[in-house]
């Protein structure tokens, strides 16, 4: 006979249930953040992160950023950071601009494991940090098919 | 020889000096994100592309890090100003010596 315990034990320990996958959490995010931008200050503005608002599949969602800059030779932006405030991992993606990009936007697929806030993290030419946000309901997680 | 698969660059063969031209780019990866289990309960090792590289004439223009959020099969569509003809590599690297590259010729008028 066995019992509820034993059983909720045994089925944790097949990783069945996600017990110990821990999800990031926004602190984890911040960390994150923090790791990149030192002790400057980030502004918000100038960074439009476009992420569907109601995901159905965590897997594979349409992401495009976009920075406001001149992209000259000497304005340009030269990382945009992707963070994540409910994934396993909070780094998403970075991209690494230089003068000749010509444009300051981007498109790529991310994986969402949660209805959470993405933030989009950029510095510019000159040292300074910009951000933008966007906040998703994802339906259908990633990470959790087999 | 490294582990290597397909990949899809979708851009003009042709631009105007001074234009900027986008430029598609597709590699197939599973990106394994080191979280998922069998059904026997194990994880599945992580297996992903770390990074993407472009260079323009041999300098670099554009790169990117990954990371297990990614998406299965990247895709990152960026730009870049069309200075003068000359050939552009694409090159991805990730883990399990994984190496993918693959060219393309721009032609400036």
């Amino acid at each position: 006979m066995t019992t509820r315990r034993q059983f909720v034990g045994v089925i944790a320990a097949t990783g069945l249930l996600p017990l110990s996958d821990a999800l990031a959490t926004p602190d984890d995010a911040k960390a994150a953040i923090d790791k990149i931008v030192g002790s400057s200050f980030v502004k918000t503005g100038k960074v439009k992160l476009d992420i569907p608002p109601l995901v159905e599949n965590g897997n594979l969602v349409a992401m495009k950023v976009s920075v406001d800059s001149p992209m000259t030779a000497i304005d340009f932006v030269k990382v945009i950071h992707i963070i994540a405030q409910g994934n396993p991992l909070p780094n998403i993606i970075s991209f690494y601009l230089t003068n000749r990009s010509g444009r300051a936007t981007i498109q790529s697929r991310i994986r969402l494991s949660e209805s959470q806030r993405v933030v989009a993290i950029a510095q510019m030419s000159d040292g300074s940090f910009y951000q933008g946000f966007a906040d998703t309901l994802v339906t259908l997680s990633a990470c959790t098919e087999v | 020889m490294a582990n290597t698969s397909r990949t899809l660059v979708t851009m003009p063969r042709e631009a105007k000096k001074g234009e900027v031209i986008d430029i598609k780019v597709i590699v197939q990866h599973d990106m394994e994100s080191g979280f998922r289990r069998t059904e026997q309960g194990g994880l599945i090792p992580r297996d992903i592309i770390r990074s993407f590289t472009c260079t323009y004439g041999g300098s670099e223009i554009f790169r990117a890090e990954l990371h297990p959020g990614t998406g299965a099969n990247p895709m990152i569509v960026f730009s870049t100003i069309a200075t003068e003809s000359g050939t552009l590599e694409f090159k991805w690297v990730g883990d399990n010596d994984y190496s993918s590259v693959a060219t393309s010729v721009l032609t400036v008028v």
